[in-house]
């Protein structure tokens, strides 16, 4: 079994990928007491339309994916936490974009919840009475977030970037969508996305690597899979243009909340060069607003925007986005004021020892990453399933250089590519 | 589990706790500053921290603060005002990458505590007063956080049931105080609190991390500049029984999803003998998937996506909180009630009992291997005055036994029922 060191980072990580295309990871973390394992398949909620070998069509209604993430957890015999929680392992899932994962964590017992793990997410067991039991179960979950003003927020500045790029839609679905799940649907689905040629495996905490690879080594040999599905996803047509300059709701919020964006359009990097993208992207949104910028000391000290008021990028396949705001008591000022600072800076490029000292933060606060082992798995699946690798950030933010950073705006600020989103009061 | 120890020490009014170990790639350290909750002060007091967080006496204005953080490698810098029983507890974090990873000049945890040290003791003044522009932003931002409390429908319930809970009582409002005190602070008069502020607070340092604490105490004694004195204490709170009759309080707003809190009490406390089998009554009523919150109002009923509890143990308290379908508040509260009697039945399998005991120790175990953690748990036992270990409370759980459990349910009562719900048809619920 192959180890990489990364003597900078202190750590050694295990790779292997099995006969069934399963790529297993470990991670030890030599003095910890906990093993963190996360199970992850690419099939998040945008992925809904894919091309299959034999040419036909296939679409998924939405919501699917996370309504899959939930009824995995049911078994005949009972649900799935409960025998995580016999060996004092606390086990749960999240649904993304562009992948689900399921995780646990525990203390002791680690090779018998791995085995629960890889059990669970491989057999699924529905029946149509526990598919209608989950939709109550879903909905209500659907009606805490349309309640919820981040949330909101968030998906308003999508739907008004995106005309028809799946990442526009609530990653719950709807009601009606959810409705029209059927007990077949998701069986396809699993036998299609958890095929373990789709999946990663990552374990990182207390373990021995070799006696961890042998649990799943020895597990996966036991169980028999299909060929691995031959399918495509279909890319969404996305015009390059914003759908919409504006999206506004209401809710009981005390003070408005708002967001600007900008979408990233055209052939957009993937692999590593979509990491690195990412990064310098990170670096000049830090630079631009985080608490040690100008603009944001103004704003905040004209009592314009207060310490919610955040900047992000986020990326996946055919989409990359920003996302610019928080809470304001003006929404078309914090705008203007925040594309001026962008269109500025576009055109007269970053301060060197801004973009170094940046540069050094970014360093810094990755490298906190790794005392984390649940950062970690999360982070590490979440780059592994876009081709890029975790273990390489450092020396990416270090080879990253002015120039790149500064290209990154130009190209990113694009007024036909602009929308704001805001969530107001009831009142207003 | 075999957890190094925190070694202790006092310099000055303040008492050091210190963790060395490598285990970790940084230096986590938490200033832990508590006073008595009181009315005339909470605003005050909460507003402090995000003063004293504007600049220092080196770096007074926040941009060249917030430039010297960026250059420690990104230190990560935080305050947060809470409740612990009942004290107003201000917290200031530092997280900062350790030498060994970077090449550095200065080592950063000397940096870091000489940086924390101004923050607390020196902090940026005009005219032997706070500076009033900072004041007046950061009244802003306490007045919009508290403000915000409404906009998540979870929390605003949570604070409402707490607040019908306590009336009367400081511990009814929120560890950041009342907005309309907010007008009438100014730089001179917040000055005046920070001074007696600095007097009277119990002051409890925490570092975690490569180091001893011989260096954390030479490194304290050279940074922090406090009044001389003994350090201050904590005194635990006196819990209360449920009256014999709860009361039931029904809001309304603009909301799709009715949210159900129900607060009980017990006169079982963090250091109490029973907080054991306390913490062991709230896992199995509503602190797991397997718990009869979740298994009976979520998975058997489908009523709810969340449904749960939270043992809050320097007061007694237990909060009960769940999202549903506004029609289906009688049907909810009910399915609550029988879950509540059947927990003073002793209504439960050996087989969830066990899984309870499992899923505590996990996580107490599992505390070990986060700086912060550690510290959180060190720092609660110490002001509840129980002065367990992590593995000596595991020990303590693992003995509970189904008629501890019992003897527990029996003190918890229902204390307060709220609901909030929409706005559409006014009809009146009948008492549960």
């Amino acid at each position: 079994m192959p180890a990489l060191e990364y003597p900078r980072l202190e750590e050694t990580l295990h790779h292997e990928r099995l006969d069934n295309g399963l790529d297993v990871f470990v991670l030890p973390k030599p003095g910890f007491t906990k093993t963190f394992a996360v199970f992850a398949t690419r099939f998040g909620s945008a992925d809904n339309r894919f091309r299959l070998a034999d040419g036909r069509e296939f679409a998924v209604p939405d919501g699917l994916a996370h309504f899959l993430e939930h009824k995995m957890f049911e078994e005949p015999d009972g649900d799935v936490f409960a025998r995580f929680a016999a060996n004092g392992a606390s086990a749960n899932a999240y649904t993304g974009f562009d992948q689900t994962v399921y995780l646990f964590s525990a203390t002791r017992n680690v090779d018998v919840c791995l085995e629960i793990l890889l059990d669970f997410v491989q057999n699924p067991c529905f029946t149509d009475a526990s598919v209608e039991k989950e939709k109550g179960i879903i909905i209500q979950e659907i009606h805490m977030y349309r309640d919820n003003p981040d949330w909101r927020v968030y998906f308003g500045l999508l739907e008004a970037l995106y005309h028809r790029h799946p990442v526009r839609i609530d990653i719950a679905g709807t009601p009606e969508s959810v409705s029209s799940i059927t007990k077949e649907l998701l069986y396809e689905c699993h036998r299609m996305f958890y095929h373990p040629s789709n999946m990663h495996l990552f374990v990182v905490g207390g373990v021995d690597p070799e006696q961890t690879m042998e649990v799943v080594r020895a597990n996966q040999a036991r169980k028999r899979f299909d060929p691995p599905p031959g399918f495509r996803r279909v890319p969404a047509e996305e015009p390059e243009d914003a759908k919409e300059p504006m999206r506004q709701a209401a809710l009981s919020v005390a003070m408005p909340k708002c967001y600007v964006g900008f979408k990233e359009a055209g052939s957009l990097p993937a692999g590593e060069q979509a990491v690195r993208r990412d990064l310098a992207a990170r670096i000049m949104l830090d630079a631009l607003f985080s608490r040690s910028s100008p603009v944001y000391q103004e704003m905040y000290d004209e009592h314009l925007v207060f310490d919610s008021f955040g900047a992000q990028f986020t990326s996946g396949p055919g989409y990359a986005f920003s996302v610019i705001g928080g809470d304001t008591r003006d929404p078309d000022e914090m705008v203007r004021r925040v594309t001026e600072a962008m269109e500025r800076t576009a055109e007269r490029g970053l301060d060197p020892d801004v973009f170094e000292r940046i540069r050094r933060k970014k360093i810094g606060a990755h490298l906190r990453l790794w005392n984390s082992p649940e950062a970690i798995a999360g982070e590490f699946v979440r780059f592994r399933h876009r081709g890029g690798d975790l273990f390489r950030v450092v020396e990416l933010y270090e080879s990253l250089t002015l120039e790149e950073v500064n290209g990154w705006l130009r190209a990113h600020v694009h007024p036909s590519r602009r929308a704001v989103s805001v969530v107001r009061g009831d009142a207003s | 589990m075999n957890a190094e120890p925190f070694v202790r020490g006092q310099t000055g009014r303040i008492r050091l706790h210190v963790l060395p170990t490598k285990k970790f790639k940084t230096y986590a350290i938490v200033l832990y500053a508590g006073v008595p909750l009181s009315e005339a002060d909470i605003t005050r007091v909460a507003l402090l921290p995000f003063v004293l967080g504007r600049g220092t006496a080196s770096f007074p204005e926040t941009l060249a603060f917030r430039e010297k953080l960026d250059a420690m490698y990104g230190a990560h810098f935080g305050y947060d005002v809470g409740k612990r029983g009942d004290h107003q507890v201000v917290q200031f974090r530092l997280d900062v990458i350790g030498d060994r990873f970077v090449s550095s000049n200065t080592p950063l945890l000397k940096e870091a505590l000489a940086l924390l040290g101004e923050v607390l003791t020196a902090p940026a003044l005009e005219d032997g007063r706070f500076v009033g522009r900072y004041v007046e932003a950061e009244k802003k931002t306490v007045a919009q956080k508290l403000d915000a409390i409404i906009n998540d429908k979870i929390r605003y319930a949570e604070k409402r049931c707490l607040e019908e809970m306590f009336r009367g009582e400081p511990y009814r409002l929120p560890a950041l105080g009342r907005k309309e005190d907010l007008g009438g602070i100014d730089a001179v008069s917040l000055y005046e609190t920070y001074r007696k502020w600095l007097r009277e607070a119990a002051f409890d340092l925490y570092v975690v991390g490569d180091t001893s604490l011989e260096e954390v105490a030479a490194l304290v004694k050279g940074a922090f500049r406090l009044p001389d004195g003994p350090p201050g204490n904590y005194t635990p709170s006196v819990p209360r029984h449920a009256p014999a009759e709860p009361r039931t309080v029904e809001e309304r707003l603009d909301v799709t999803q009715g949210k159900l809190n129900i607060g009980l009490r017990t006169p079982v406390t963090y250091a109490g003998r029973d907080y054991p089998a306390l913490l062991v009554y709230n896992g199995l009523l509503g602190g797991y998937p397997h718990a009869k919150l979740f298994v009976n109002v979520r998975e058997k009923a489908s009523l709810a996506y969340y449904a749960s509890s939270r043992l809050e143990g320097h007061k007694g308290i237990i909060m009960i909180q769940t999202g549903i379908d506004i029609a289906n508040y009688e049907k909810a509260l009910g399915i609550i009630r029988e879950q509540l009697e059947a927990m003073r039945r002793g209504d439960f399998t050996a087989d969830d009992l066990a899984k309870t005991k499992e899923m505590l120790s996990n996580q107490l175990i599992a505390l070990q291997d986060n700086p912060f953690d550690r510290i959180w748990f060190d720092f609660n036992a110490r002001v509840a005055g129980a002065e367990h270990t992590a593995e000596e409370l595991l020990g303590k759980i693992r003995a509970v036994t189904p008629d501890d459990v019992v003897r527990v349910a029996e003190t918890v009562g229902l204390d307060t029922v709220y609901f909030l719900r929409d706005r559409k048809e006014e009809t009146v619920h009948a008492r549960a």
